[in-house]
């Protein structure tokens, strides 16, 4: 047969071409004389394209520390491609990014899911993969298999195990009914708060995950609003948290909502039925800059004034957005690692320097917080207050308290 | 008829030659892209079998390449009863599992044609993500699951990208060669008869039942192979990594590529891979146009130029990227064949 001779010959053409398309250059990439490269995979279309302002945010910030010189005389070039919050893209635009564009390192990739996706494929590469904008405690557990990757906001079981405290010292008689999102985000948030609840957690009467990819959660909450709650905790995101609001407000339930500090947004609390939203209690560890408390801070000056002078396409609603502050707080704590992670940085240098931060002042966020890390305690940003929505604003109060996993 | 032949196989080695040396000439990341392209193209092999020769229409490949994609999968992490199976060998199983589900899609196929054959595949294509969420434990659930990276084997000296194109290329130059086979032979002519009228071809004695349930049979072994590549590639699956619209942008690589042809189909993989992933670059080259102004990193203008490139292309090709191949190279065939 003349095919099957033609198509061992391509074969042997093929391994032969194979065998010359070896060597390929190997120094250390996305660090040159006068550049550092770090790339981002975000949702910018999609159920969660809001919280893709975060990588918005920490871009302005690169750029206003480049008009200032840089880091160490190298400007930093920051790349962030739409992932859709679908982890499936966001491994497509990692690979892209590590392998095409040659990235030194990611930064703040956003979702759960979406960097579980790509953790092993960054580690076996030595990629390291910083600050990542997910509070999965895994992210800073993990750290002996996984020693390239470090996360940066509060891990979400800590946040759980302290809705679950506040709950036994301020509620008499709880009877909890959870909506979670049923992936590590949800299942994280539950747990903790079990363990905060302690002998407690047989208060819990009924809880319902959704699906992330589902259409909307209604039908869960008139599901838990069957089991006579008095707490709703709503560990949902982005629209799943909107219509958990809007399903309590339609239903005619008046349970003590607590909600998980991704979704507080205040953006978000601002356009829910407020009779729903009233009084609802979420933690807090950035700056927000819709609200009246923070209105001449020198925080939120800085941020109002780098957005506007370095953001791309800002309308007057981005300089209230916490996503935009969350980005900016942590592109602030990026540049203080490669400040540290020497004169040339390398991906082992930047690493350690990631892993030995004691940051004070970071403009973005509470006054008070330090965000520290070594080797074996790899949350960053560890010190959170409990805050209640009234008025159109979310009202800190309490001391700082200890998010840090023991 | 022999000089079609002969086009056909010098067209073939010259394929085989293009994909051989490409890798020498583009970068390693390139090469990442042009295999998912192989993925594709092999996948519109099998739609191409189906719709294109057999004429029964599916919206629903993506779950065949689901299907491929979650065998690999469970099969190089999990394994057989706690034994993994190296990647490559899982690539046949995924083929051949697809290849079951796509007979038992092909006998309600039997009763059914045209837009109501379309609708049940497509209810297969909108139900298949919801699976791997009802068994979370076997399946990982919306949180997938995380492959090995891909490593070329028998000590060969590929980056893993290298690696992943030539097996993809590998593989869809042979499965090109299969249907090309199949095609130009008694199945080919009874698949095509069945296209043009069933009544027809069933008085000429052809067995309308097994040859439509043998297409989709095929066409799915087509797709499972390429999940089962596309799975190793990505080193992760999810429900989200086959979605609904997976299924479409196929359809759509059909038509462009052109049905009933099996080279075109190349331009329709390449079309579905950069308009999904390169829209931004086009969206910058649409602004060297006077009076446009897109900003590429909007949200939505992938879909925008998507929509937008497709219709240009079908009301320019309405015939696909084959037909255009047709009608280049009738002139010279006719005109080369008559003398002769």
């Amino acid at each position: 047969m003349v095919g099957v001779r033609v198509l061992l010959v391509c074969l042997l053409a093929a391994a032969v071409a194979a065998a010359a398309a070896g060597a390929r250059p190997n120094a250390t990439p996305g660090v040159t004389a006068n550049e550092i490269h770090l790339g981002s995979s975000v949702p910018l279309s999609g159920e969660a394209a809001i919280a893709g302002n975060v990588a918005r945010g920490a871009e302005a910030y690169f750029k206003y520390v480049n008009a200032r010189g840089g880091v160490n005389g190298r400007r930093i070039k920051f790349t962030y491609l739409d992932d859709g919050y679908d982890p499936g893209r966001a491994v497509n635009n990692t690979i892209r990014l590590v392998q095409q564009e040659q990235v030194f390192a990611m930064f703040s990739s956003l979702g759960t899911n979406n960097n579980l996706a790509v953790r092993k494929l960054l580690n076996d590469n030595k990629v390291p993969q910083l600050f990542v904008s997910s509070g999965a405690t895994t992210f800073g557990r993990d750290y002996k298999k996984y020693p390239w990757t470090i996360g940066y906001i509060p891990p979400y079981s800590e946040e759980g195990a302290i809705f679950g405290r506040y709950i036994v010292k301020n509620i008499k008689k709880p009877k909890i009914a959870i909506l979670y999102q049923d992936d590590d985000y949800g299942r994280d948030l539950v747990s903790g708060l079990r363990r905060g609840l302690g002998a407690k957690a047989k208060s819990i009467v009924a809880r319902v995950g959704y699906d992330p990819t589902s259409s909307d959660v209604q039908p869960q909450v008139t599901q838990l609003k069957a089991s006579k709650a008095n707490v709703l905790m709503v560990f949902a995101f982005g629209k799943f948290s909107l219509q958990a609001f809007n399903a309590v407000s339609r239903l005619n339930w008046k349970p003590q909502i607590f909600v998980n500090d991704v979704s507080s947004a205040s953006a978000l609390m601002s356009i829910v039925p407020q009779k729903a939203a009233n009084g609802a209690i979420s933690i807090v560890f950035g700056k927000d800059p819709a609200s009246s408390l923070w209105k001449s801070d020198k925080g939120i000056r800085l941020f109002q004034s780098i957005l506007k002078q370095h953001g791309q396409d800002i309308t007057s609603r981005d300089l209230k957005d916490g996503y935009f502050t969350a980005g900016m707080a942590t592109a602030y704590t990026m540049v203080n690692t490669l400040k540290k992670a020497g004169r040339n940085p390398t991906r082992q240098s930047v690493m350690n320097a990631a892993t030995h931060l004691n940051e004070k002042g970071n403009p973005f966020v509470l006054p008070g917080i330090v965000i520290h890390t070594t080797p074996k305690s790899r949350f960053p940003l560890t010190q959170v207050r409990l805050q209640r929505w009234q008025d159109n604003n979310w009202r800190p109060f309490g001391k700082l308290i200890s998010a840090r996993p023991r | 008829m022999k000089l079609k032949l002969v086009l056909e196989i010098l067209g073939f080695v010259a394929l085989a030659v293009l994909v051989a040396v490409m890798p020498s000439f583009v970068s390693d990341f390139h090469s990442r892209e042009f295999a998912i392209v192989g993925m594709y193209f092999i996948a519109l092999l099998g739609l191409g079998v189906l719709t294109g020769y057999s004429g029964q229409i599916s919206l629903g490949h993506g779950a065949f390449m689901a299907i491929g994609g979650y065998t690999t999968a469970i099969l190089s992490v999990d394994g057989i009863s706690g034994h993994p199976v190296r990647d490559i060998w899982t690539i046949p199983i995924a083929g051949v599992v697809a290849g079951l589900a796509g007979l038992l899609v092909g006998v309600p196929a039997l009763r059914l044609s045209g837009l109501y054959l379309a609708l049940i595949t497509f209810g297969i294509a909108v139900s298949f993500p919801q699976l791997p969420k009802k068994f979370g434990g076997f399946l990982g659930g919306t949180s997938g699951q995380i492959l090995n990276l891909v490593k070329a084997p028998f000590g060969l000296d590929l980056t893993p990208n290298d690696w992943i194109y030539y097996l993809t290329w590998g593989i869809a130059l042979v499965l090109l060669a299969v249907a090309w086979w199949l095609l130009r032979g008694p199945t080919g002519r009874a698949l095509q008869a069945i296209r043009d009228s069933e009544v027809a071809a069933a008085s000429s004695g052809i067995n309308l039942a097994f040859y439509k349930t043998l297409a989709f049979g095929i066409s799915a072994f087509y797709a499972g192979v390429a999940g089962a590549l596309y799975a190793m590639a990505s080193a992760y699956v999810n429900p989200d990594t086959f979605p609904i619209i997976l299924s479409i942008y196929l359809v759509v690589g059909l038509a462009v590529g052109g049905l009933g042809s099996l080279a075109g189909l190349i331009a329709g993989a390449a079309l579905i891979y950069f308009l999904q992933n390169h829209a931004d670059t086009v969206a910058r080259w649409v602004n060297h146009l006077p009076a446009v102004d897109l900003n590429p990193k909007q949200p939505g203008i992938s879909s925008a130029i998507f929509g937008a490139v497709l219709i240009l292309v079908m009301l320019l090709l309405p015939t696909g990227a084959g037909g255009l191949l047709r009608k280049v190279f009738r002139p010279l065939t006719t005109r080369l064949y008559t003398r002769s």
